[in-house]
């Protein structure tokens, strides 16, 4: 029943060896996404290995031994999830998701588990189940939307994220996320884009001469100033991809004044440790810290990206000093201060199109940021609309967990993860659908070409560059301009 | 026979009973010490309380998420619950019981809501049997315990019911009664260990869940020394 158009036979093959001479062949295939170093045979073994290495320094046992004691497999999750209404196939039923991962941890590392496969001998981990696990948990997108009909609380996005790490340590994991994340820490570039400093400079000095011609006004990236409010990270990609959203938020800042910058030593808010290794999730918040830290910044502060955010917000105090750890906090909610300080003026009548905000789970799942961008975009487009449900409850756009970077399975995002949400927009009508996440904007500028729907896809920086009203003492005169050098 | 019902109803009752508290109180400890030795090893102490709250309580008063997913067997499941936890406990002739035992009483339901909310609960639990066994989904996850936790549920209600309320001969009524008591019992033991538990742990869900995504610090390095991985590349 799946849309989707990854055959059995294409997905076999992602599994495979990259060491093996006949994988390099296999690498020429045009599906192929897992990354998978060691000998495929024994998997089981080592599947278990690494499950009990990371039970044992982690505090996932709490949620495993609650879960499989309460699950009371009512299927209520069922209508939640959008890969199983957009699919029909009972296998991706969150509770039946999670139901992988779960049988094998009361098999194996439970008393009862244990006793009873002694008695029987069955039910052990076999590598049919690996493999299962292994497609299962990168179908889903760790939206945990599921989470809120869960009558019984399951987390699935827990154990969606439990269940990669896992598969990670023996060598499963998508090549996309590996290969970058590989450049980002032992790269000489040093993030996930590769971009080198030079580049970065060049980019920069660019964008802020487009912006001098079309605002008239000197608009800066600030580079290693030390001691400033903010130390920012977006999204590395942000640079080559979606450089408006970079300049409306160099912009806010040209219009207040406060001190923020970008450290060349370290500049990437991509954590994709988030969707499939604790460990690289704590290696990457680390440099975090340590660059802000370098900088003497008081803040950190990370661009339009949704995973970035949580992952820094949420694990910046667990991996770097608890309550002394920086305060991290999302561009969305120093705009929104700003401008309710009146320290930001928008102009009303330049966005006129039918406007409507998309919530990236990682920032509305749990509360974090749902009014504040949609009093900002009330504040100056004329013509809002909310797509159903949204904030808590909102939709992923399909392309969440890490999946979206994985090129190869953009037919499944967009025809299956990201179905749900195309109806959605379709329904709203709008025109202009404000996604202030990277990953979602390049899942649903995808979205939004397949499935054939008009409308554009637009950070929400970039509306607030449009709609920007600079104080007249910061307009350059034309003369001025050819001195109005960047430092 | 009637040493048999006095044996189900003295001893029988005390140690099905008991075995349902200490087990009871078993799962709640573990799961406590559980949460206790996570937070304590969490690099980050702060739990958002005011979410864990809000989404416990949410559960409590299911009343605007009834309709959101499967509002008929949600419905079905919050009436069948009402009775299942009210009857057994309000019951006059249980109290009357317990007073006669140990000497404690509390006020008991009127006879007729009583009966009126035992057949809601034998009609919503066969609502739920049958709409566990016809619904794709439902019986595409349902282990066998269930299935058979409504069916094993009807008994003591079934029975109790016939008891109460119909004239049977005194030999059916002994039998009756012995059933009522034994299935009774029989849930009371089995509870702790499955997926009952719930009607003790449910209120920590959120609770569990959010501590165990406070990750103890440093643990890449654990790791990798106990998976032999040190220095290995990303
Ligand atoms: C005091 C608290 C209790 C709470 C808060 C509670 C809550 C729940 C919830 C949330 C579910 C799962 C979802 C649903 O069906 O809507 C459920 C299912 C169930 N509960 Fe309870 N429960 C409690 C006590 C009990 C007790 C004491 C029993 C039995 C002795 C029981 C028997 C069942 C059964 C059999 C089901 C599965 C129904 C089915 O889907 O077939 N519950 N309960
Ligand atoms: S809603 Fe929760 S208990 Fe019900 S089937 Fe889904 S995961 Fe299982
Ligand atoms: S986290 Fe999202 S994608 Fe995954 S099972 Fe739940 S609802 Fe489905």
């Amino acid at each position: 029943m799946r849309t989707n158009q990854i055959s059995a036979e294409q997905r076999e093959k992602a599994f495979v060896s990259a060491r093996k001479p006949e994988v390099m062949e296999k690498q020429k295939l045009d599906v192929r996404y897992h990354v998978e170093d060691f000998d495929v045979n024994d998997r089981p073994r080592r599947f278990l290995e690494a499950f009990a290495a990371i039970l044992k320094h982690s505090n996932y046992r709490v949620a495993l031994d609650h879960f499989i004691r309460v699950s009371a497999k009512c299927s209520r999750c069922a209508t939640t999830c959008q890969v199983y209404q957009a699919t029909g196939d009972p296998k991706d039923i969150p509770c039946y998701r999670s139901e992988l991962l779960l049988s094998v941890y009361r098999r194996h590392f439970t008393m009862g588990g244990m006793l009873r496969g002694r008695v029987a001998g069955t039910g052990h981990l076999t590598d049919e189940k690996v493999q299962e696990m292994a497609d299962s948990f990168y179908d889903c997108t760790a939206c945990r939307r599921c989470n809120h009909e869960c009558p019984s609380g399951i987390d699935h996005g827990l154990i969606t994220h439990l269940g990669r790490y896992i598969l990670s340590e023996i060598g499963i994991a998508p090549r996309a996320l590996v290969v970058s994340t590989r450049e980002q820490l032992e790269g000489a570039s040093g993030n996930t884009s590769a971009i080198p400093v030079p580049a970065l400079i060049d980019t920069l000095e660019f964008l802020s001469e487009d912006m001098l011609e079309e605002k008239h006004v000197n608009i800066a990236f600030p580079l290693d100033v030390e001691g400033s409010e903010f130390v920012f990270f977006p999204a590395v990609s942000d640079f080559l991809m979606e450089a408006e959203t970079l300049m409306g938020i160099a912009a806010v800042f040209t219009a207040t004044g406060d001190s923020w910058t970008t450290g060349t030593g370290y500049f990437d808010g991509i954590n994709y440790g988030l969707f499939y290794s604790d460990r690289i999730l704590e290696r990457v918040v680390k440099k975090i810290d340590n660059e802000t830290r370098r900088l003497k910044g008081k803040k950190v502060l990370i661009g339009e990206c949704g995973h970035a955010s949580r992952s820094a917000k949420q694990f910046l105090p667990i991996y770097c000093g608890g309550d002394k750890a920086l305060p991290v906090i999302n561009i969305m909610e120093y705009t929104h201060k700003v401008w309710k300080e009146g320290r930001l003026k928008l102009d009303p009548n330049v966005i006129t199109e039918k406007v409507a905000y998309h919530d990236p789970c990682n920032i509305a799942r749990q509360g974090w940021i749902i009014d504040k961008p949609r009093e900002l975009l009330k504040a100056f487009c004329k013509d809002y609309v909310e797509l159903t449900p949204n904030g808590e409850d909102a939709v992923c756009c399909g392309g969440g967990g890490g999946t979206v970077s994985i090129d190869e399975i953009r037919p499944y995002r967009t025809m299956v993860g990201g179905k749900v949400k195309a109806d959605q927009i379709r329904e709203s009508g709008c025109k202009i659908l404000v996604a202030p996440c990277a990953n979602c904007k390049k899942q649903l500028k995808e979205l939004v070409e397949d499935q054939k729907i008009d409308c554009e896809v637009a950070g929400l920086h970039d509306l607030i560059y449009k709609a920007i009203i600079f104080d007249d003492s910061l307009k350059v005169s034309p003369d001025e301009k050819q001195t109005g050098e960047e430092e | 026979m009637d040493a048999w019902l006095e044996f189900a109803r003295g001893p029988l009752f005390r140690l099905s009973f008991g075995v349902m508290m200490l087990g009871l109180l078993r799962v709640l400890l573990l799961d406590l010490y559980g949460a206790w030795e996570a937070y304590r090893r969490a690099g980050d102490k702060t739990l958002p309380w005011g979410y864990i709250i809000r989404r416990t309580l949410v559960w409590f008063f299911p009343i605007n998420k009834v309709f959101k997913g499967r509002p008929f067997y949600s419905i079905c499941s919050i009436l069948f619950h009402i009775g299942l936890i009210l009857v057994p406990v309000l019951l006059f002739a249980h109290i009357q019981l317990w007073e006669s035992g140990v000497g404690i009483s509390w006020p008991a339901l009127p006879k007729p809501v009583a009966d009126w909310l035992t057949i809601s609960t034998i009609v919503f639990a066969l609502a739920l049997f049958i709409g566990r066994s016809f619904s794709r989904t439902s019986s595409f996850l349902s282990r066998k315990q269930d299935y058979l936790w409504p069916l094993l549920l009807l008994l003591p209600f079934v029975t109790g019911y016939v008891c109460a309320n119909m004239s049977v001969g005194a030999s059916t009524y002994q039998v009756t009664m012995l059933i009522h008591i034994l299935s009774a019992e029989l849930i009371f033991v089995l509870l702790p260990f499955t997926k009952i538990a719930h009607c003790i742990l449910l209120p920590f869900s959120q609770f569990v869940s959010c501590v165990a995504w406070r990750f103890p610090a440093d643990t890449d390095d654990a790791v990798c020394t106990t998976l032999n991985k040190k220095g290995a590349p990303v």
